[in-house]
């Protein structure tokens, strides 16, 4: 995936013929976190904490029902995706790709929880039949927000 | 991380400390975002800069304390806002959650 064009409002990526669909699924895979995961206090020594917990919980989850509702839309839309003969293209704008570097860490974030959290350098010790499809989504969650980073980046300089 | 700043102490002017009761609205909670090692370390200094509008510099601070130390104070705020940062942070999912200053 490479962005290959930026204007104010919009920033267009050239994708292999293979990274369309990679990326749709890895966003299918949206969300992974599980909810009891999102805490709004460690030690709880909070006032109201358990209503404060509950509110956070009701809003995390209308956010992931709005989320979803949002990427069946972004996928859906027919000028997201053109295809070219060198590839397809995909178009967004600055504010689409921010949110969808928050959908591409839920996927993240969720596929390593999922696998136990390991520490770093211990994922592979894990690796086997079962547990490959969520080493799968981890990495390539992250290989498409690397890319994505970097064209912010590029976008501000 | 929490920014103090020293009073101002002008020719006549008394000073007077008073105890307040803490209180919702006052700036007592700390928002914290503990390691998540599997957060690409651009990540986490990017979420920063958008979520506090923070120069790259203090944000890319607070990421390598985040990394190297496993957690770092954002910020110091009132209990509302603390809330508004942690929901922030975590729509990022980032693993911040905001504790009380004692």
């Amino acid at each position: 995936m490479k962005l290959i064009r930026v204007t104010k409002g919009n920033l267009l990526f050239q994708l292999g013929k293979r990274e369309k669909n990679l990326l749709i699924q890895v966003l299918g895979l949206y969300p992974r976190i599980p909810p009891s995961n999102f805490r709004l206090s460690k030690t709880g020594q909070l006032p109201d904490a358990e209503a404060n917990q509950r509110l956070l919980d009701e809003s995390l989850a209308e956010q992931r029902a709005a989320n979803r509702k949002t990427l069946q839309a972004f996928l859906t839309d027919a000028r997201r995706f053109t295809d070219t003969e060198s590839g397809p293209r995909l178009s967004m704008s600055p504010s689409e790709l921010e949110w969808l570097l928050q959908i591409l860490n839920d996927v993240r974030v969720g596929s390593w929880i999922i696998l136990g959290s390991p520490e770093q350098g211990m994922e592979l010790k894990l690796l086997n039949e079962k547990t490959a499809p969520d080493f799968w989504a981890m990495e390539m969650s992250g290989q498409f927000q690397m890319r994505f980073l970097e064209a912010l980046e590029k976008r501000e300089v | 991380m929490a920014e103090t700043a020293t009073p101002e102490v002008t020719p006549g002017t008394i000073q007077t400390t008073e105890e307040k009761p803490k209180s919702g609205l006052e700036p007592g909670y700390l928002v914290v975002c503990w390691n998540y090692p599997v957060n690409f370390m651009d990540y986490v200094t990017h979420v920063f800069q958008v979520v506090f509008g923070w120069a790259r510099k203090k944000a890319e601070f607070h990421m390598l304390q985040v990394h190297e130390q496993g957690k770092s104070v954002l910020t110091r705020e009132s209990m509302e806002k603390a809330e508004h940062y942690v929901h922030q942070l975590q729509k990022y999912s980032l693993h911040a959650t905001m504790e009380r200053d004692e």
